[in-house]
């Protein structure tokens, strides 16, 4: 496997090549069809109809297949490179070659669920492709040099010391620097459920909070209580902007993975209605 | 110079001393510094410690740290002082024996330990409880049971007639319908079994003929020899008439009739129809029925056995009537008028547009009484029982006997010699006004051609029998009710003829100025075979 390719780039893009091979004979068969003088209308039932249709049933079981393939590791079948990559691209040509095998007939019935089924898992699939090739990049941007090991350890440790600093500092401002940096070890406050994790760093943060609250009643401090607030606020914010790292983290990660939870589950969906689909057409023939 | 390192946070927790010659150390995680810190939270090199003549410095490089509890990017060093970096902690002491400097390296017991944090660690990034691979099993069977099973186990239900299951099936199954019925077909729409009578086998023509059991063949098998048509057996109905293509979607395409009619020399031989295409750019000329060919002059003529002149009758002054001696003005619809439904034109009628004034009268000083518009030997036996009357006595009311006929004595029975005599004289009376209606008054010639035979006593006469056409194009279904916008003279103007044999039919081109073929045209309508012609034969409005 060559490292530097993408997964759109592999093997000088061999497989887009193929997808625009299917789409253009798609739309060239589709066009050069005459549907004969009794309907002059194409549609799935005609024999370009019965051909695109099958040739997208057998892309879907194809596409489908990556999910076997990707848990194989000891197989020689291609690499999960360029697997990947046909998924990508075949996945789009099913778009034209799918919507040609309707004849643009839609309906309120199983069939046309089954286009629509299709519809939102290759919509996920985009999104999926927009988030490989886009997170990781931002992942590693995010924690710079750090690792997200090092970067919790650092807020234990600012923690620690925002605990020792406030001890000099007057009750009230010493509840505050308590409270914000006890909540800043539990589990809700970063991560946690996927739609805080989705949120990012746009999350009420106690720590911000406090950071706000220490500002205003620090401003009332003199002398050493001002230069040891000065030193506490320092370590708050320094604090406050390794969760927000944190937090991106997670939600970059979390967009690598949440588009998969409707992307897989509904790609069975399909699966299901594709075999409700051809049944039906015969079952009543 | 050198500077003198105890280390604490050993493995085993023993003290070790390091001498280190040089004026400027790193301090970092990274293996080339020589104060090795080697833990995640120090930068790989994270300061810079640089021993010289006015004592020594510490400066931030990549990260600051902490000195004296304060966080710093550089700070003189004197005996007493702490650093922190990252969990280290450490301790600025006295030199001594040679070195500069001494420091002492201890692990913080004030920072987290690893443990605690990779507990934080695993929490934070725990797997959500939502699996895909549960949903995905859930996705396909729930889509399965909804889309596939719920509808085949209701058709099975159905199919054992079982209570609920006639609903349940309608709706389950009706997700399956790819598309609109015919309009016709939606009375059964819910059944889909009417026409799909056994599952994975195709609509046989026998669910069709339940109900179309009166569809003829395009042309009659026997004459279908040499052509290559097929018989309704050859094909299914489907091949033609496929469903659930839209309400209106019937198998009518003019693409579908060219496929034979535009070489029909070719597809039958032995067709008496001509090459057709479309309407508007390829049909031959209409051919009427039982009219022969046109005359040296391009007049087509029917041979009904009438004579008639329209011109006179639509005189625009009126006609006359006989009888009131007023004018009136006739029109079309007093003769011509419309049946079934106004589709068709009905014939004319003596008794109902003609005897009005076209009275049968006979002997008007006797009686103003008709003789029936019927064949001449039974308007004679009419006349022969009227004057039969007449003779007896038997007078009908209304009739005045003529003086010169002998008759019986009233209330006394006739001898059978006075019978005898009595019907002689019918007889010859009724013979003298048959030669009156129709030699004498030619009131039969008004409108029929009499053929006279014989001389005096043994003359007769015979009427040539009437061959009116109604249907001269049988096989156009035309609507009269359809057009009924146009004027009649729009299309059958007879206003100038004077003779019965001229024929008012329209030709072509009449019809193209409205109807164009199955493409349309600009102001037309389009009119493709079907809106005419039909397919299958049988009934149309004209036979």
């Amino acid at each position: 496997m060559r490292q530097q390719e993408s997964i759109l780039e592999f093997r000088r893009a061999r497989y887009l090549k193929l997808a625009l091979l299917a789409c253009i004979g798609a739309i060239a068969l589709y066009a050069a069809h005459d549907p004969g003088p009794i309907y002059a209308k194409r549609y799935g039932g005609t024999w370009v109809g019965y051909t695109l249709g099958g040739l997208g049933a057998f892309l879907i079981l194809w596409l489908m297949l990556l999910g076997v393939r990707k848990r194989r590791y000891g197989t020689s079948v291609g690499t999960l490179h360029g697997w990947t990559s046909s998924h990508v691209y075949l996945g789009l040509s099913l778009l034209v070659v799918v919507t040609l095998h309707s004849g643009f007939e839609f309906g309120w019935n199983i069939h046309t669920a089954a286009y629509a089924l299709m519809i939102v898992v290759i919509a996920s699939g985009i999104f999926g492709v927009y988030a490989y090739l886009h997170y990781p990049t931002l992942v590693t941007q995010n924690l710079g040099g750090e690792t997200l090991e090092s970067t919790l350890l650092k807020i234990a440790d600012l923690d620690r010391r925002c605990r020792r600093l406030a001890l000099d500092l007057p009750d009230e401002a010493n509840a505050i620097v308590m409270r914000s940096t006890r909540s800043s070890t539990r589990e809700a406050r970063i991560g946690g459920s996927l739609w805080r994790r989705l949120a990012g760093d746009t999350v009420v943060c106690p720590t911000r909070a406090a950071c706000q609250a220490l500002m205003k009643i620090g401003a009332g401090y003199v002398g050493h209580q001002a230069s040891v607030n000065g030193q506490l606020l320092s370590a708050m914010t320094r604090k406050s902007t390794l969760i927000d790292r944190i937090r991106r983290d997670l939600r970059y990660r979390a967009l690598l993975d949440v588009w998969l939870y409707a992307h897989v589950p509904l790609s069975f969906a399909l699966l299901a209605a594709l075999i409700a689909h051809v049944v039906s057409v015969f079952y009543f023939w | 110079m050198e500077l003198l390192v105890t280390r604490h946070d050993t493995e085993d927790g023993a003290a070790r001393e390091q001498r280190l010659p040089g004026s400027v150390f790193q301090l970092g995680r990274g293996s080339q510094c020589e104060i090795h810190l080697p833990d995640a939270r120090v930068a790989l090199t994270h300061a810079r410690l640089t021993l010289g003549a006015s004592g020594a410095t510490i400066e931030a490089v990549e990260q600051r740290f902490v000195h004296n509890d304060r966080e710093v990017s550089g700070a003189q060093l004197a005996a007493g002082d702490t650093l922190e970096i990252g969990p280290y902690f450490l301790k600025v002491d006295v030199a001594s024996s040679g070195a500069v400097l001494a420091i002492a390296v201890r692990l913080s017991s004030r920072v987290s330990t690893r443990a605690s944090s990779n507990a934080l660690f695993r929490v934070l990034t725990r797997a959500p409880r939502l699996s895909k691979r549960r949903l995905s099993y859930l996705a396909f069977f729930g889509t399965l049971l909804v889309t596939l099973l719920a509808p085949i186990a209701s058709d099975l239900l159905d199919r054992q007639q079982l209570p609920l299951a006639e609903p349940l099936a309608a709706g389950a199954v009706q997700a399956w319908n790819p598309g609109e019925l015919l309009r016709s077909h939606l009375t059964f729409a819910h059944e889909c079994r009417a026409c799909h009578k056994v599952a994975f086998q195709r609509v046989p023509d026998t669910a069709c003929n339940a109900c179309h059991s009166s569809v003829r063949e395009h042309v009659a098998s026997s004459k279908m020899a040499g052509s290559t048509a097929f018989t309704l057996s050859e094909t299914r109905c489907a091949q033609c008439h496929r469903d659930h293509k839209g309400k209106l979607a019937e198998a009518h395409s003019d693409q579908l009739c060219a496929q034979c009619h535009a070489r029909i020399e070719e597809a039958a031989s032995r067709a008496v129809v001509q090459k057709v295409s479309d309407f508007g750019k390829d049909h031959p000329q209409f051919r009427l029925w039982r009219v022969g060919p046109r005359d040296p002059q391009g007049h087509l003529a029917e041979r009904s056995n009438l004579k008639f002149n329209h011109t006179l009758h639509l005189d625009p002054g009126g006609v006359r009537d006989p009888n009131s001696r007023r004018r009136t003005v006739l029109a079309c619809g007093d003769c011509h008028e419309a049946e079934d439904g106004g589709a068709r034109i009905a014939p004319v009628s003596m008794e109902r547009h003609c005897s009005s004034c076209h009275a049968l009268t006979f002997e008007p000083q006797v009686t103003k009484r008709q003789v029936p518009h019927a064949a001449l030997d039974e308007v004679e036996r009419s006349l022969r029982e009227f004057y039969a009357r007449l003779v007896i006595g038997d007078v009908p009311a209304g009739a005045t006997p003529p003086r010169d006929l002998p008759r019986l004595r009233p209330g006394v029975a006739p001898s059978p010699e006075e019978r005898r005599e009595a019907m002689r004289i019918a007889d010859e009376r009724a013979r003298r006004a048959v030669r009156e209606l129709v030699q004498t008054r030619a009131v039969c010639s008004t409108c029929h051609y009499v053929e006279r035979k014989g001389q005096g006593e043994r003359t007769s006469w015979t009427i040539a029998p009437v061959a009116l056409t109604s249907a001269w194009m049988p096989a156009a279904n035309f609507r009269h009710d359809k057009h009924a916008a146009q004027t009649c003279i729009t299309c059958h103007d007879v206003r100038a003829s004077r003779r019965a044999e001229d024929v008012a039919m329209p030709d072509i081109a009449r019809c193209r100025q409205c109807h164009a073929g199955a493409q349309g045209a600009p102001g037309k309508v389009a009119s493709e075979c079907a809106a005419c012609h039909r397919f299958h034969g049988g009934t149309n409005t004209w036979h």
